[in-house]
């Protein structure tokens, strides 16, 4: 009787618990998206719960734990329920037992063995948290974030969860045990382990009466730390269970890749996320479905500069800030308490730290259980963009793209005379028809290092045959960066101008050999009506080797390395193509440690390349940490890059970091067109690159 | 209480040079546009005012064609109340003035901001040109503001060297505005495009007097001989730097 | 005809504007007249070869005030009518000049750099559009012509071989709406550039505020002074003592290397005296490159890096 009781105050409880983090959800406001093709997002998000495909990447010691711990907690949440439903309504109510016979033994071997998979599981866990303590689980703040919360009670919520389950299941095992102590039938051999303890206390002396007094209390202890382990999981990092799931269901697929236009007919307090009543539903939970594991922590290249921002600090600062306002803490009325209404920047999260990201993606393609922190990044920003709040120099950016249509400030009749130094005249696609249209960025189109790059490409298509043509002066900045610098008025503007402009070009294709333009066109002016068929250019330059229409002469037997751009590998999923060209003209290629999915971004995306650097003193960038990381390699001829902010940023640390000498950069078309073995570039002029003395 | 601000619209010219058919003016399609940098100074600084005295109307006014209306956009998605175009081709500071003064004029305003000058034309006249027509006391060049609201202001004027004249000038008063004197907000181009849905004012400007020059012709000038342009690498040119250096310091 | 001359000065001493006003007007047809207003003209020292009459416009005020010179100008022209007015195209001229030529329907042309005659009219020559573009302009109406001329552009006239003749007059102010206080000077600053012998400035090509301390370990290693243009004093990022140009310091060192600078007039006004101009820019069409002896296209941080090197 009692135990139904308690049982009942439990569910109860959790009911409780799991009604007012649905009410905390409910606060934030509505997101478009929602809940559409929930089918799909189910069996998505099941399977990845199921698979931990993202636990085990990069983490197969930790992931392969947590393997265990989940399915071993799995089948002992089923076998218990399978027990209740037994012993509380098929027995007594449906006279239907079917506790018995080879159910019965599959049943107790499976049971055991699980169990013990959930033990092995957890040491696993406790050994790598309490001895190995590698840098991701460590919650220090970086030296760049001041903190002002006691970190302590996050690390005993850790040890408490771990120990709770390792009381259950040793509990659970010694029930077993003492049970079979108490007769000790031989079938109970299918139950390896509770056969095996049992034979321990039987050999103690612990049988009979009193196995069957002590399994009556032991009983009674593990059910009460169950039922309290059960009602606690909607207050403590136990939640992960539901929410972790509940997130990878909910999840925006292309979070970050492809942001959310603004409300239309927004007011200007409406812009952004200013308090946390602003954050979507769907990003509420996922504050929730964080347990701090650290991976995004180790992978953001802002973090590793020493920057003010921690991806994982957001989020746990966000959290504090929605538990405190509007969760279970504030219902309850335990500080620190946070007013609903206050705004976050300049409160709970500084505005340096919102603008150290690169958006690069590195902590969203992590994350296991699919929290978002880019697109909640971006939503700050908004904020940050509508009251002014940035660095002068971004401010004068945004207002130099409005005037003139390009980030350098040059007048717009300048963006095409970089092809006026080729050998051949490249069509201009406002009048004439062409196959390609070649989306040139400002970049390429103004900064020199970058121009040669283009007269190395266009040289090569133009041997390929490939029929192109670009804008000239028509063509003004895609915006990509503008869009993840926040101005996303401004984006908005610079788009719909350049879907008129190319809408009125005749064309099969686009390409552009800048992965930010590449993105925006390909993936985000869709929504406003710019629905093309968008490549990369070492995408067409792979087609045009493919299809024998270039021929690489020479093998270059070089030793080189390649760095994929964020926006081409982690945004848009682009990378072999690359490669396989690198392939075709005979390089030897060696990867970094973190390469494809997890390549170190350079540091310049997100707008970033126009702000004031935030590094402290002492520390080296993202892209000298990534040229040390090239250069450890060992006798790596070339850098190889395909971004042009990549050419800019790397050709600069190479030099800063020392390495200048030892290793050399080159952007993949200069390689292909070395390898077609043409002329020289024309253009090159007074621009010599320094021979190895 | 009102504070009207004379604003322009810019026209940059790159590095390439046409001139229309007549010779006397460059060819549009060689200029970009941009509000003036002073006259951002000066709406900052009208905002600034507003802000600390707790409440103004801030009135924006441009002498200019229907496309002069961009800076006037610019001004309302910073915070600017209303704005006004005074219909009529830009030409001399003298012919603006009085252009400007038909709309300022009815305002009575308490106060009056412009830019020291424009970055294309550069005159610096049409401020205390335009106090000459309201019949107000003016200070040109002022770097810093105090007033309370009601009462002479106190301005400081930036004098060549850097030296500074601490002024005290009756209200209602013409101030021009020196770079420098703030930073200007940003205008996001949402506000922009919200401006753009504001009725702007239009007047016409009343049949002008004389113009104070007539532009005879518009040309490039010639270049120089320029420097002698140095050539290599960075570092070759370091080397030819400090050699000229270490020649030229004996 | 007759040209008149509004001389500036400031805290009793004479303006070098005065001077090169004087021999623009020279130029001019008709006797050259120089008035001087303030409490005390005769202490102005305005014997200069080519002025034929100096008056003394004795007013109550010693330091420069709108009103003041405007109401003495005024006077000044409706008794002598001259052809010409030329004043400086300075900050205080600034505040009265076009007041008067919209008052009385002059004709007027500030920041000129050319004058002549020709066939009976007055042509006069200004920049537009940021220096790019001069202009010819010229002022049909047979009226008097106003014109603020710009500093250093003509050569300061000359010691006078004989004294000219000197009119006293009075003038009555009816009432200063803009009433000077005190001057305010520069706080004394770590260092005097307009003393040194070799300037390194640095301008808006630098960027980033955090790239100050890479110029500023450089000027110490290479022995240079640091210098600036303006915008980096506007934001804040450089001491105005630091400042060089027209409402900064005038300086004339034997070394000015310029990095990052584009050389707008404001600023050359300030440094085109210097023995020797090299100017490092990205932009091949910087300004500065006209007024320069040595120039290079280049990334003024490559160099900057390499000039390190060599000290």
């Amino acid at each position: 009787m009692v135990w139904y009781v308690l049982v009942t105050v439990s569910t109860a409880v959790l009911f409780w618990g799991l009604t007012r983090l649905a009410f905390k959800y409910r606060l934030g406001r509505r997101r478009p998206l929602g809940l559409d093709h929930l089918p799909r997002r189910l069996a998505r998000g099941l399977a990845s719960v199921f698979s931990h495909d993202k636990l085990r990447t990069r983490q197969p010691v930790a992931g392969g734990a947590h393997m265990l711990i989940f399915y071993g907690f799995l089948v002992l949440f089923i076998g218990t329920v399978i027990l209740a439903f037994q012993d509380d309504f098929a027995k007594p109510f449906l006279h239907f037992d079917f506790w018995h016979g080879s159910f019965y033994l599959t049943y107790s071997l499976f049971l055991d063995v699980f169990g013990a998979t959930l033990i092995v599981g957890l040491a696993v866990m406790a050994v790598v948290r309490g001895g190995v303590k590698p840098p991701r689980l460590n919650y220090r703040r970086p030296a760049g974030e001041p903190g002002d919360y006691d970190r302590t009670r996050y690390v005993i919520g850790d040890w408490v969860l771990v120990a709770a389950l390792v009381f259950l299941a040793l509990s659970g095992f010694l029930l077993e045990a003492l049970r079979i102590a108490e007769r000790n039938p031989s079938f109970e051999v299918w139950s390896p382990v509770g056969w095996t303890l049992a034979q321990g206390l039987r050999g103690l002396g612990v049988s009979g009466d009193l196995a069957a007094n002590a399994h009556h209390a032991v009983w009674w202890v593990h059910g009460v730390v169950a039922l309290a382990f059960v009602s606690s999981i909607p207050f403590t990092k136990a939640v992960h269970i539901i929410a972790s799931a509940a997130n990878l269901v909910v999840r925006d697929e292309r979070a970050g890749k492809k942001l959310p236009r603004p409300v239309p007919g927004g007011k200007p307090g409406e812009v952004g996320y200013a308090r946390i009543t602003d954050l979507s539903w769907q990003h509420l939970l996922s504050l929730d479905a964080c347990t701090k594991c650290g991976r995004c922590h180790v992978a953001c290249p802002a973090t590793a500069a020493g920057y003010p921002l921690s991806p994982r600090d957001l989020v746990l600062d966000l959290r504090e800030v929605a538990e405190g306002s509007l969760g279970i803490r504030a219902t309850m009325g335990i500080p620190p308490l946070y007013e609903k209404e206050a705004p976050l920047l300049g409160n709970a999260i500084r505005p340096e730290t919102i603008w150290s990201c690169t958006q690069c993606m590195a902590c969203v393609q992590v994350c296991p259980v699919g929290i978002e922190h880019v697109p909640i990044i971006n939503q700050l920003r908004r904020r940050l963009v509508e009251q002014g709040e940035m660095d002068a120099t971004l401010q004068a950016t945004f207002e130099t793209i409005n005037t003139t249509g390009n980030s350098f400030g040059e007048p717009r009749r300048k963006r095409g005379r970089w092809s006026r130094e080729l050998p051949f005249e490249i069509k201009d696609i406002r009048q004439q028809p062409a196959d390609l249209l070649w989306y040139v960025g400002d970049f390429a189109s103004f900064d020199p290092r970058n121009q040669r790059v283009n007269r190395a490409l266009a040289q090569v298509l133009q041997q390929g045959g490939a029929d192109f043509g670009i804008l000239h002066e028509a063509e003004k900045t895609a915006g990509c960066d503008v869009r993840r610098a926040g101005e996303e008025g401004l984006w908005t503007s610079l788009a719909e101008q350049n879907i008129a402009t190319i809408s009125a070009c005749d064309f099969n294709r686009i390409f552009s050999s800048d992965p930010h333009t590449f993105h925006t066109l390909k993936n985000e002016y869709p929504e406003l009506g710019g629905k093309w068929n968008v490549l990369h250019h070492s995408e067409l330059l792979l087609e045009l080797v493919e299809a024998g229409r270039l021929n690489p002469r020479k093998k270059l037997g070089y030793r080189a390395t390649y760095h994929d751009p964020c926006m081409l590998g982690r945004y848009n999923g682009v990378y072999e193509a690359p490669r396989r060209l690198l392939e075709a003209v005979g390089v030897e290629l060696v990867e970094m440690p973190r390469n494809r999915a997890n390549s170190f971004c350079c540091g310049a995306g997100g707008g970033r390349i126009w702000m004031k650097e935030l590094r402290p003193e002492g520390v080296k960038r993202p892209s000298e940490q990534r040229i040390d990381e090239a250069v450890a390699l060992g006798g790596i001829d070339y850098f190889v890059v395909a971004c042009p902010k990549d050419v800019t940023m790397y050709e600069d640390a190479i030099k800063t970091s020392g390495h200048q000498g030892e290793i050399k950069l080159r952007e993949i078309s200069e390689l292909i067109l070395e390898a077609l073995d043409l002329a020289p570039d024309p253009g090159a002029g007074a621009e010599q690159e320094e021979e190895p003395k | 209480m009102k504070i009207v601000v004379c604003v322009k619209l810019v026209k940059v010219v790159g590095d390439e040079v046409e001139f229309t058919a007549d010779g006397l003016d460059v060819d549009s399609d060689y200029l970009e546009h941009a509000l003036n940098e002073w006259d951002a100074c000066a709406v900052e600084e009208a905002l600034r005012i507003r802000e600390r005295l707790g409440q103004a109307e801030v009135i924006a006014v441009t002498a200019g064609d229907k496309k002069s209306e961009e800076a006037l956009r610019r001004c309302l998605a910073m915070g600017a109340d209303r704005a006004v175009r005074v219909d009529s081709a830009v030409t001399d500071p003298i012919s603006t003035a009085n252009a400007l003064a038909s709309a300022v004029a009815p305002e009575s305003p308490d106060l009056v901001l412009c830019g020291v000058q424009s970055s294309d034309s550069v005159q610096g006249s049409t401020g205390t040109a335009l106090s000459e027509l309201l019949g107000l006391p003016r200070v040109a060049v002022v770097k810093k503001l105090e007033w309370s609201g009601a009462g002479p202001a106190t301005v400081h004027r930036e004098l060549e060297g850097g030296l500074v004249d601490v002024v005290e000038v009756d209200t209602p008063a013409v101030l021009t505005i020196q770079t420098g004197i703030n930073q200007p907000r940003y205008a996001t181009l949402r506000a922009i495009k919200l401006a753009e849905q504001q009725e702007i004012t239009l007047v016409t400007a009343p049949a002008g007097g004389d113009p104070a020059y007539r532009v005879r012709r518009m040309f490039t000038p010639p270049k120089g001989e320029g420097a002698q342009m140095l050539k290599g690498n960075p570092s070759e040119i370091a080397s030819q730097i400090a050699v000229i250096i270490k020649e030229r310091l004996k | 005809m007759s040209v008149l001359v509004i001389a500036e000065h400031t805290r009793g001493e004479v303006r070098d504007i005065t001077y090169e006003l004087i021999t623009a007007g020279h130029a001019l047809e008709g006797p050259l007249v120089v008035a001087a207003i303030g409490s005390d003209p005769g202490a102005l020292d305005l014997n200069r070869a080519g002025v034929d009459e100096i008056i003394h416009v004795r007013v109550p005020q010693a330091d420069f005030e709108n009103d003041v010179y405007q109401q003495a100008l005024e006077a000044l022209i409706a008794e002598r009518r001259p052809d010409h007015i030329l004043v400086g195209f300075s900050v205080n001229s600034l505040g009265y000049a076009p007041a008067v030529a919209t008052k009385l329907g002059l004709g007027f042309a500030s920041d000129v750099f050319a004058i002549r005659r020709e066939a009976g009219t007055t042509v006069a020559t200004r920049a537009f559009y940021g220096s790019k573009v001069h202009a010819e302009l010229d002022f049909p109406g047979q009226r008097a012509v106003m014109l603020m001329l710009r500093p250093t552009i003509w050569p300061a006239a000359g010691a006078a071989s004989a004294p000219p003749s000197v009119t006293e007059r009075n003038v009555t102010i009816a009432g200063s709406r803009a009433r000077h206080k005190e001057f305010l000077d520069l706080p004394k600053a770590d260092v005097d550039i307009t003393g040194a012998d070799f300037l390194l400035a640095i301008g808006r090509g630098i960027g980033d505020k955090e790239n100050i301390a890479l110029f500023e370990r450089l000027s110490e290693k290479m022995a240079a002074t640091l210098a600036s243009s303006r915008p980096l004093v506007d934001a804040g990022w450089m001491p105005s003592s630091r400042q060089v140009g027209q409402s900064g310091k005038t300086v004339k060192p034997k070394v000015y290397l310029a990095l990052g600078i584009s050389g707008a007039v404001q600023h050359l006004a300030g440094m085109k005296a210097s023995g020797t101009i090299i100017a490092v820019n990205k932009d091949p069409e910087a300004a500065l490159f006209n007024a320069a002896h040595y120039g290079a296209v280049a990334d003024l941080f490559e160099v900057a890096r390499e000039l390190e090197k060599l000290y």
